[in-house]
């Protein structure tokens, strides 16, 4: 338990904190803004609107706001942007971290309870923030007899590879980090990661509930992965391209395939929420048999990064789920053609199309999150032989059904190159 | 269709890059300001409802799984051929999907088959 000090002085504590910051500036002066010249004179730089960027220039440009924009603008049609910050690692875990945040009011609210409540005056909004310090704070605990380098290799590699998945899905168009041809079937090959993630950090823990629980993802996932993939190559047939932005366009000049593969995109949902372990499919981390499954020996920052990873991983699945069936970012035109701003004109910063793509796909990425978090709160968790036989028996054999329907719509000239349906 | 190099898939390697930069320094985070106290040795045995662990944590034991394995192994095959079918649907003519219709044929009747003596048996 956390105490004062006898003598504790709030002046005095404020004082020390007034003499960090002189400490930070005068370090940053006289050593940061050197170093920062002496990388920027190595690093080629590029030319910005008519004259060539020169670490002089750079620097008067970063203190004013004006003249910074032609540089955010640049720097925005770069990899590392679209790798950090767009629809890669920063997009995907913010939606992740509001996933978080929302599943458990929104669960709340659904079995008439409150949910987090008291970090942040509004309705907990800081419960997240609070977690996060909990966790980072918290002993990370080895067990005895631990793989170590692969008890704390696992959760790096969830958390890296549901971020490789993300690489591939496009958030508007030309907003995609990896645009490749078989964009499809990389995603599945990526995805089918996870489960040896799983086995690995099992088996790694010693003990005998992780290696039940691995087990058992390892079983689930091998079930579910041919309905998976089946449910998939309807709309690859209605559509005649693997690369997910051929897909999207596909369907931006017909109409959303969800119409024409209603049975497909349901074998879609259910397959990915068994790839994801959630209710009513959690059999890997089912609490009350196997006590928390493949993360029973999880502690501290560890457990807090493979949560990150399957956040992170249900987002890209939500997102494929658009992609495929809800036709990605089409939408009708909300925003205008110009903005004007009042102090900083950001308008070479605008584009009217990318604004446009990213606020109808992260509308229906959060529909599809909640739909995924809806079985949470109404369903029990189902046994592992009805499991098995849903996915070997049923689910395939719906998926097939639909693949027959979008043979007939390509065959009948409804759907595919000049057929009646396409605009 | 343009030729694809595997320098297009780079920005994935990119992307796996990142997700390590980001985990890495939080671990190491969280192991500079977590409290280590190392003086209690039943807290690192592992977890077993609060009684002593007894056995092997990797033990084996029978799973009964190895004939989804098997199906799975051919099934999966299987998909990946009706991609390449799905992907050329355009540009191959309409015969060609006879034979595929054929081979869909055989290899139902054969999982078919497998899940019915499945059933039978009762093993699985």
């Amino acid at each position: 338990m956390a105490t004062y000090p006898q003598n504790f002085r709030f002046g005095e504590f404020v004082g020390s904190l007034i003499w960090l910051i002189l400490w930070i500036l005068i370090i940053v002066t006289l050593v940061g803004l050197p170093l920062i010249f002496i990388v920027l004179f190595y690093i080629p730089l590029p030319p910005i609107g008519n004259q060539v960027l020169t670490p002089y220039l750079f620097l008067t440009m970063m203190v004013d706001p004006s003249r910074t924009i032609p540089i955010i603008h640049q720097l925005m049609t770069t990899d590392l942007f679209r790798v950090a910050m767009f629809p890669g690692f920063t997009y995907a875990a913010l939606i992740a971290a509001v996933t978080i945040f929302v599943e458990r009011k929104f669960l709340a609210k659904m079995q008439l309870r409150i949910g987090p409540l008291y970090a942040g005056k509004i309705e907990g909004i800081f419960q997240l923030i609070a977690d996060g310090l909990k966790l980072i704070a918290k002993e990370i605990i080895v067990p005895s007899g631990a793989d170590k380098p692969m008890f704390w290799a696992a959760p790096i590699m969830f958390v890296s590879t549901a971020a490789a998945v993300v690489a591939l899905i496009p958030a508007a168009p030309g907003y995609v980090v990896a645009d490749t041809d078989v964009g499809l079937l990389a995603v599945f090959a990526i995805l089918g990661f996870f489960p040896l993630i799983a086995l690995l950090f099992a088996w790694a823990s010693n003990s005998k509930y992780p290696f039940i629980g691995g087990l058992r993802a390892l079983h689930q996932m091998i079930a579910f992965e041919i309905p998976f993939i089946l449910s998939a190559l309807s709309v690859v047939i209605l559509s005649g391209t693997l690369n997910l932005t051929g897909i999207v366009d596909s369907q931006i000049q017909s109409y959303w395939f969800i119409f024409f593969l209603p049975i497909s995109a349901f074998v879609f949902y259910i397959s990915s929420l068994a790839e994801l372990e959630r209710i009513p499919f959690d059999l890997p981390e089912a609490e009350s048999e196997i006590v928390a499954g493949w993360l029973t020996e999880t502690s501290g920052m560890i457990y807090g990064l493979l949560q990150l990873g399957s956040y992170v991983k249900t987002y890209a699945l939500a997102a494929l789920f658009v992609v495929l069936f809800l036709g990605g970012w089409a939408g009708p035109m909300v925003f205008p053609p110009q903005i004007q701003t009042p102090i900083i004109n950001i308008a070479p910063l605008y584009d009217q199309q990318a604004a446009n793509a990213t606020l109808w796909f992260t509308l229906k990425t959060f529909g599809v999150i909640m739909l995924m978090l809806l079985p949470r709160g109404i369903s029990p968790r189902i046994r592992i032989d009805i499991l098995l036989h849903t996915g070997w028996y049923k689910l395939i054999v719906l998926a097939f059904i639909n693949i027959f329907v979008a043979l007939a719509l390509i065959y009948g000239g409804i759907l595919g190159p000049g057929g009646l349906l396409v605009r | 269709m343009a030729g694809e190099t595997a320098a297009d898939f780079t920005p994935i390697l990119y992307m796996l890059g990142f997700g390590l930069l980001a985990s890495v320094p939080v671990l190491i985070l969280s192991r500079l300001i977590s409290p280590r106290r190392r003086y209690n040795p039943v807290k690192f045995l592992p977890m077993e409802c609060g009684q002593m662990p007894t056995g092997e944590g990797r033990s084996h034991f029978m799973m009964q799984y190895y004939a989804y394995i098997l199906m799975f192994v051919v099934f999966d095959v299987m998909s990946i051929f009706l991609y390449a079918w799905g992907t050329a649907l355009f540009s191959i003519p309409r015969v060609a999907t006879l034979p595929i219709i054929g081979f869909l044929g055989i290899m139902f009747a054969a999982m078919g088959y497998a899940l019915y003596l499945a059933g039978r048996k009762g093993i699985w």
